[in-house]
């Protein structure tokens, strides 16, 4: 083998090594924003809100008196009986125990997580708030108010499902749910009408109606978000939103049909 | 210059004479290359013609035999009047039989007559009919259809002319159209049936004669009749004289072959007796049948126990595998039984066949059919064998512990590792990209909580065992950490010296001692022993009543007591006729009462006996038992019995003491001690440590710091296939190749160089293989002591040794049975170990202990513990555990048996594990092949009516059941003979009473239940007595009543009938309830 | 225990050991048949030598002789019933061993089971019996490639003309002691000891002395050094600590040169007498190389050390002459 071969050879093989290098280097240049897991935080400076109400189109169905002669402590609980909480109106078909809250739009954001609880009670064999919402990695605290023995049985799809028993006057049962579920139900095998709904939030833009139906989204910073309304009975509704910097979007109203 | 040779030597030289010669000798050769191939290398052709002579001249004899019996059975009466009626039947039939022939035959003249034209007509019209059929029906083929139909009808129309036969041969001419025929036909069919079916009737009576007849001669004279002899005669007349071969070839066997060919046995080339084309099972051929008692070259006898192909099939197992030899050769009887160096199994001899068993039984503790090997398997136990030479399978309770203990320890770990992991899994599951993941792993997560949960149950159930296997375990030898309470010092060093002097019958082998190392070994024992706490003081008791007790109670099914001639009783205990001489009075009392109680328990993970103080610690009541077993230090299982097999008879105090009192009076008087000062000599004790271990004491003994001392002796599971060089024949080399016994007698087998040699030699005297070797130092010596067994005991064991080989038979052949049968095999151990076949009779014909002795014969036989041959089907199970728990079915009133009470022999109480209780119900249940899990029977409750006759049965003269059975009455009970009627509600299976009470002979020969009390008649059992007008028509099956009259049984209603108050019946069965 | 004529008797019936049996009557029969032919041709050699008439019209290989012999035979007959006789009598052989001899099968082989005695098959006996004297090196390896390359050297070192395609002693003594002292002395009666001698643990057992598989024997075999007290103490003043060498080491290994060396002088010395010795032998040697002489020489040194270290060995219990961390010899 000659010289002249030997200085190919080492050239080539020299270009080879550069070339490799030099694409490795690109390809990380491009891998930059995807491969990066900073998120953008809020700027409290430019935030807005969302705000509407949401309402029941048609007759809220009928319900007799849950039947709470199972257990005599919740019948002795409260005179007079309870309605099953799964259609609650205000007068003008307002609609209650409704989550509202941003579907999609804030991914891009990181959120502190809340550091204070999220209450669950069980008061009169019943749970109140009927519909909790709450953030990822928030704590929910279950306390139980009641003379009698309850259990929490949340059965989630996406999350860790659990049950836990509660005496009367033991301490809170807490636990936090780790991926984003709209809505967990809820329910205590001792008392078979007892039901609610746990929310389990991606961002903290969200809400919960009240009787009159109303709910606010603050500090969304500008963008176009999908807002979605959640029912447990009617299932949920969306409609896209855009706001610009500081503005306080009101109006944006869901309408649910009764029987659909 | 050398003159000149006249002619050429190599051309005037003539080679005829030597070429002559050599061609002569090589035909020689040719010649014996001839005889060898066909009679020399053949030495089986010279004994089928031997055989075929002498055999077929046996046949012969038998035919003749046979025919004149057959004669002697013509010539009876009952053959007589059967053959008069046979006959007479046959007078009767014959002429009708005739008739109907007659007539038979006409209607088959007729039918033949007729069916030619029939066929063809019905075939003629047929044709027709279809033809109009297919035309089509419309106005074009009008008209065809019309001649169609036209040309139907004619063909019907026409008529064949037949000669028709009739009665009497005649014929007529008879003319039949298409529908005569027809009918014709079918109405001759039915005649013919008609006839047949009458010819039938008429013949039945005859058929039913012969019938008895072949009945009487089948019982008269059983066996092959003269035709079936004389087919076999023809056979062995013309039996070509060739070679027989089993060959079978199941894949992947290795019977004793080379190179996996598989069994190819040819022994019945000789053993000509032993194909059953010539000899079938139904005859046995002894030496003496065919006139050879003399020769000792005769392998023509059948084998003497046929029942063995029921399950070894000849065509299947061939001979070699159980006997050994090598079932190929041919060539010399030399070979073919394989006694020569190379063959790796050769033949067993005939006082070890029975090794051939153990190849393929070894995971059995009773094989059937095998008393030597039974009974070595029994002495390889109790003479204490299995202390120092682990046999794999063999008592293993102890390693089956450490084995569980093992597993449980990992499956801890496992469950802690799954622990680790589930939180992990989890936190995936919270950190997952989506969804689907997330789910997977929360998935995961919940899984292994559950297969924890799995773990759990295991780890339960294991630790339930290991209490079980602790409590198994047992110990030949007594404990001798409570040698200084039982013990005199100077009775030691005598008996570790003179063994058989003090018991001739011991079980404990004699060691080679010098007596420096009887002082030693006594000195370290003493010192070992529990020091406290001191036993209680007891008062004398009773001797004669003692002994009474003692002679009735079974101890003798264990123990022996009286020496020499006068020796009774069992051997698996030792005899009792000195223990005055050795023990200590307080201890033997507390012995008695219950051999279990430990002075303080063991614990094998700590390594040290458990004190109060331990129990005080944790401030715990120094309570062990069985239900207390757990370690108050560690939680681990306690050894909280004696590790000892003799059961507690829950007997008073009194008795114990007066038990007692008889022991002690039992002392040779002669007898003198030195005294023993030297076991208190501290300086010994270092060195009696070393002897101990070194003799491997602690294999049969429970000796302080040596519990868990290993067996010092060779692992014995393979003994039989160790090459022959192994064995040691040390100087005795030679001598064993010339056929030298040690004793210098010529040995009857010629050379003993092979392992049956070496075993009886060793067994006979372990020593012997020390002979003329320089051993100064005592413990450079072979250390097995020398067994106390005798001549057949020796030759039992060889044979266990023999069979105990990595056998050479594919899986498929050994028994290892996984249905009932498996069931038997596990409890067979039991059985054996807690030697329950000393009192209780359990295989059929096996005979037990108290059988043999004296108070037990002739009437006094009825006062034998039950049999328990059909104990399965007998009782239920459920019961049957509580009873095997706690005998006495009571807790407050234990000092009686339970079932039994009025028996002076009684079941006492073995505090078995719950396994073990679990294999032996299943053992009970599997040898009467009873269903697990056990169903109870429904019963029909009784009507007011039924329960009328039931009472009237019960309470009949004829059936005197309350004279028996006892009913918990005192002064009723005190000549009862028969379990009180209170326990049947529990304890029997009605079933099972229901043939008891009808049949009970054939349950159990020479019961003292009588037969006889129920007769069948059309198919139900009737009661064979006087009854109440209202039984009459009482259509049901009264056995059957009264089985269930007596499952509902109440106390008062006994008491009522039983005239008595019912108060001790109550007692009786209120413990029952338990 | 002498007497054990049974014993002996085993081991001479013994299947494997028939052919060396044969081969005590056989070897000797033809090394006297071969004489017997040679001694004739040599007396022939003589007289035609010493009468040239004679030899002029002498034909025929074969002593004595006539003139009124024909000059050739037909191989039929008188060649072929020579054949046919022999073929007669070896198939009586065959057969009578056939007849009384079943092939020796053993037991199947067991891996933990060594048989005792263990013998190689009996034309290796030889080499196996050499194990006893020299290390496995030399015994396994050297000895054997030697004899081969030997065996193949011989018609390249043979300078001696005569002798071909006839018997003859005189003309090719050499040859033929070569032969009996090489193939017959040592090669056959190794073998036969081997065979006859090794019992159980391959120790000496005499004729007729029971084997005892359980029998102990006690022989220091030393090596010549140590009968020499060779220690090396001395040797360690002059060895240079910085080569870091056992001096006892390699006092032995220098030492047993010397014996080597001897021994090869001696033996050299005497083949060369040998040679030397008639004019006859002066006259065939003169004619070869020195490269011929020296591979000769070398040849025959060797084959004659078998001997002398068996000599050695039997009577003197030398183990080693020469030993080296290497080979010893």
């Amino acid at each position: 083998m000659n010289r002249k071969a030997v200085c190919w050879i080492g050239a080539i093989a020299f270009a080879a090594f550069v070339g490799g290098c030099s694409s490795n280097s690109s390809n990380t240049g491009q891998e930059q924003p995807a491969a990066s897991s900073a998120k953008k935080t809020v700027d409290m400076s430019t935030v807005g809100s969302v705000s509407g109400t949401i309402k029941l189109d048609g007759a809220a169905p009928k319900y007799k008196a849950i039947n709470m002669s199972a257990d005599p402590y919740c019948v002795k609980a409260n005179h007079g009986g309870v309605m099953p909480q799964e259609v609650v109106t205000g007068d003008g078909g307002t609609l209650a125990n409704v989550v509202v809250y941003v579907k999609s739009g804030a991914e891009d954001y990181s959120f502190p997580t809340p550091t204070d609880s999220v209450t669950l009670d069980q008061k009169g064999c019943m749970y109140t708030p009927h519909v909790v919402a709450l953030m990822v990695g928030q704590q929910l605290s279950v306390v139980n108010s009641d003379d009698t023995t309850h259990n929490i049985h949340p059965t989630p799809t996406d999350n860790r499902e659990w049950n836990k028993s509660q005496p009367p006057k033991a301490p809170a049962i807490t636990d936090t749910f780790a991926r984003p579920e709209v809505a967990i139900p809820v329910k205590c095998n001792v008392h078979p009408w007892m039901k609610s709904y746990i929310a389990v939030m991606a961002n903290p833009f969200y809400a919960v109606t009240d009787k009159d139906g109303k709910f606010e989204l603050k500090n969304l910073p500008p963008g176009t978000y999908t807002i979605e309304a959640w029912q447990e009975k009617y299932g949920t509704q969306d409609q896209s939103v855009t706001i610009g910097a500081k503005e306080a979007k009101s109006g944006v109203d869901f309408t649910f049909k009764a029987g659909s | 210059m050398p003159e000149l040779q006249p002619d050429d030597p190599i051309k005037s030289r003539s080679y005829a004479n030597v070429i002559l010669i050599a061609i002569f000798i090589l035909l020689l050769c040719v010649s014996w290359s001839f005889y060898q191939e066909f009679i020399g290398l053949r030495p089986w052709r010279s004994y089928q013609s031997r055989f075929a002579t002498s055999y077929s001249a046996y046949l012969q004899k038998q035919v003749r035999d046979r025919q004149a019996q057959e004669k002697t059975v013509e010539s009876s009466a009952d053959y007589q009047k059967l053959s008069a009626a046979l006959q007479q039947a046959e007078a009767t039939a014959t002429p009708q039989d005739q008739q109907i022939k007659v007539q038979s035959d006409l209607v088959d003249a007729q039918r033949a007559a007729i069916l030619h034209a029939f066929q063809e007509d019905r075939s003629r019209v047929g044709s027709l009919i279809y033809d109009y059929e297919t035309i089509p029906n419309d106005a074009a083929n009008r008209s065809d259809k019309q001649s169609g139909l036209k040309a139907v009808q004619e063909a019907e129309k026409k008529t064949y002319s037949i000669d028709w036969p009739e009665e009497g041969g005649k014929t007529v001419t008879k003319t039949f159209n298409y529908d005569q025929l027809n009918n014709t036909f079918n109405q001759l069919l039915d005649e013919k049936a008609q006839l047949t079916a009458k010819q039938g009737d008429i013949d039945k009576p005859v058929k039913d004669a012969q019938t008895a007849m072949a009945a009487l001669i089948a019982n008269k004279l059983p066996g092959l009749d003269a035709d079936q002899l004389n087919g076999l005669l023809k056979s062995v007349r013309d039996m070509d004289v060739s070679l027989i071969q089993i060959n079978v070839n199941p894949p992947g066997t290795q019977i004793n072959d080379i190179g996996g060919v598989g069994l190819t046995d040819r022994c019945q080339s000789c053993h000509v007796g032993m194909e059953p084309k010539y000899v079938p099972a139904a005859l046995t051929l002894t030496k003496a049948d065919l006139g050879l008692q003399k020769s000792t070259d005769a392998p023509f006898t059948s084998h003497p126990d046929q029942d063995l192909f029921n399950w070894h099939p000849l065509d299947q197992f061939g001979c070699s595998p159980c006997h050994g030899g090598n079932g190929r050769a041919l060539d010399s009887v030399e070979l073919a039984h394989g006694r020569y160096e190379h063959w790796v199994w050769p033949l067993y001899y005939p006082e070890n066949y029975q090794a051939g068993c153990q190849q393929c039984h070894s995971a059995d503790a009773w094989t059937e059919h095998a008393p030597v090997l039974n009974e070595a398997k029994v002495l390889y136990r109790d003479r204490g064998c299995i202390g120092c030479h682990n046999y794999a399978g063999f008592d293993n309770q102890g390693e089956q512990l450490q084995e569980t203990i093992r597993e449980i320890a990992s499956l801890e770990k496992e469950k802690a590792d799954d622990n680790q992991q589930i939180p992990l899994l989890n936190k995936q599951g919270d950190q997952a990209p989506d969804n689907a993941t997330a789910q997977r792993l929360y998935a995961q997560a919940t899984n292994l909580t559950v297969s924890v949960s799995k773990i759990d149950g295991r780890v339960q159930q294991l630790d339930e065992l290991s209490h079980s296997l602790q409590q198994e375990v047992k110990r030949v030898g007594p404990d001798l950490k409570e040698v200084r309470m039982k013990l005199n010092p100077e009775w030691i060093p005598y008996w570790l010296g003179h063994t058989w002097n003090f018991d001739p019958t011991a079980q404990m082998p004699q060691f080679r001692l010098q007596p420096d190392e009887v002082q030693a070994i006594s000195a370290f024992i003493w010192q070992q022993g529990l020091k406290g706490p001191a036993l209680d003081k007891q008062t004398p008791g009773d001797a004669a009543h003692g002994k009474e007790l003692f002679n009735s109670l079974g101890c003798l099914a264990c123990h022996s007591i009286g020496e020499g001639s006068q020796k009774i009783g069992g051997d698996i205990a030792d005899n009792l006729s000195r223990e005055g001489e050795k023990a200590n009075y307080n201890y033997i009392v507390r012995w008695i009462h219950n051999p279990r109680v430990r002075t303080e328990p063991y614990c094998p993970f700590e390594h040290k006996d458990i004190g109060p103080e331990d129990y005080a610690k944790h401030n715990l009541p120094y309570v062990f038992d069985a239900d207390h077993s757990k370690c108050p230090n560690d939680g681990h299982e306690l050894v909280v019995q004696q590790q000892t097999i003799m059961p507690d008879f829950r007997l008073s105090w009194q008795e114990a003491r007066d038990i007692a009192s008889f022991l002690m009076t039992q002392k040779d008087a002669s007898a003198r001690y030195e005294p023993a000062s030297f076991v208190n000599n501290a300086k010994l004790y270092d060195k009696g440590r070393t002897l101990v271990e070194h003799y491997g004491c602690a294999g049969c003994h429970e000796i302080s710091g040596l519990e868990d001392a290993s067996k010092i002796g060779t692992d014995l599971t393979q003994e039989g296939s160790k090459p022959i060089g192994r064995f040691d024949f040390a100087l005795l080399y030679t001598k064993a190749q010339e056929g030298v016994l040690p004793d210098g007698q010529k040995s009857r087998a010629g050379g003993w160089y092979d392992p049956k040699g070496f075993f009886d030699a060793k067994l006979a005297d372990p020593a012997v293989f020390d002979e003329g070797k320089y051993k100064p130092d005592p413990l450079d010596r072979l250390r097995m002591p020398k067994p106390n067994v005798t001549p057949e005991q020796i030759n039992a064991l060889t044979s266990f040794l023999l069979g105990s080989t990595q056998s050479t038979l594919p899986p498929s052949y050994q028994y290892a049975p996984t249905d009932q049968r498996k069931a038997i095999q596990e409890g067979w151990w039991i059985v054996t170990k807690y030697n329950c076949i000393g009192c209780h009779q359990i295989d059929i014909g096996q005979k037990t202990v108290l059988m043999g002795l004296p108070q037990y014969q002739g009437d006094n036989a009825i006062n034998l513990p039950p049999v328990l041959t059909s104990e399965g089907a007998r009782v239920n199970p459920e019961w049957l555990k509580g009873f095997l728990a706690n005998p006495a079915l009571s807790t407050t009133d234990t000092d009686r048996d339970g079932v039994r009470s009025y028996l002076k022999v009684r079941m006492p109480t073995f505090f078995l594990s719950d396994d073990e209780i679990r294999k032996l119900v299943l053992f009970f249940g599997a040898l009467s092949s009873q269903q697990q899990p056990f169903i109870p029977e429904k019963l029909a409750p009784l009507t007011d009516t039924e329960r009328a006759l039931a009472r009237g049965i019960f309470t009949s003269p004829a059936a005197p059941c309350l004279k028996c059975h006892a009913t918990g009455n005192a002064n009723h009970d005190k000549n009862a003979t028969a379990p009180n009627f209170l326990l049947a509600g529990q304890r029997l299976r009605a079933p099972w009473t229901e043939r008891w009470i009808t049949e009970p002979a054939t349950i159990i020969p020479g019961t003292a239940m009588p037969s006889g009390l129920f007769v069948q008649q059309n198919g139900r059992w009737v009661f064979n007595g006087a009854l109440p007008a209202a039984a009459k028509n009482y259509a049901g099956d009264e056995a059957n009543l009264l089985v269930r009259y007596l499952m509902e049984l109440t106390p008062q209603e006994q008491a009522a009938l039983a005239g008595s108050t019912p108060s001790a019946a109550k007692s009786g069965s209120s413990s029952v309830k338990k | 225990m002498f007497g054990d004529w049974h014993q002996l008797w085993v081991i001479i019936s013994t299947p494997d050991n028939i052919p060396i049996v044969a081969m005590l009557g056989l070897v000797p029969f033809f090394t006297w048949f071969a004489f017997h032919n040679m001694l004739a041709n040599d007396r022939l050699i003589a007289q035609l030598e010493a009468d040239p008439e004679l030899a002029r019209t002498h034909h025929r290989t074969t002593y004595p002789y006539s003139s009124r012999w024909e000059r050739e035979l037909h191989t039929n007959p008188f060649l072929m019933r020579k054949e046919l006789l022999a073929a007669i009598i070896i198939t009586i052989i065959l057969m009578v061993w056939a007849l009384t001899l079943n092939a020796p099968l053993e037991e199947p082989a067991n891996a933990s089971v060594t048989m005792n005695p263990a013998k190689a098959p009996w034309y290796f006996l030889g080499l196996q019996e050499m194990l006893e004297y020299f290390d496995p090196w030399i015994a396994g390896v050297i000895v054997p490639t030697l004899i081969i390359v030997g065996l193949m050297a011989i018609p390249y070192i043979d300078a001696n003309p005569l002798g071909n395609g006839y018997y003859t002693y005189h003309q090719r003594r050499h040859a033929v002691w070569t032969f009996l002292i090489g193939f017959e002395a040592i090669w056959l009666v190794l073998v036969c000891i081997g065979t006859f001698i090794r019992g159980p643990g391959f120790m000496w057992y005499w004729p007729t002395q029971t084997w005892d598989p359980d029998r102990v024997e006690f022989n220091v075999n030393r090596n010549l050094d140590q009968i020499f007290g060779v220690d090396g103490h001395w040797f360690s003043h002059i060895l240079p600590a910085s080569w870091h060498l056992d001096p006892a080491i390699v006092a032995r290994a220098l030492f047993g040169i010397i014996p080597m060396l001897v021994y090869g002088v001696l033996a050299a010395l005497f083949i060369h007498w040998i040679c030397k010795r008639t004019a006859y032998s002066r006259k065939i040697y003169s004619k070869m190389s020195i490269l011929q002489t020296v591979t000769m020489y070398i040849f025959l040194i060797t084959m004659l050390f078998v001997p002398v270290t068996i000599f050695l060995r039997l009577v003197f219990r030398i183990k080693y002459i020469w030993e080296t961390p290497w080979f010893s010899i």
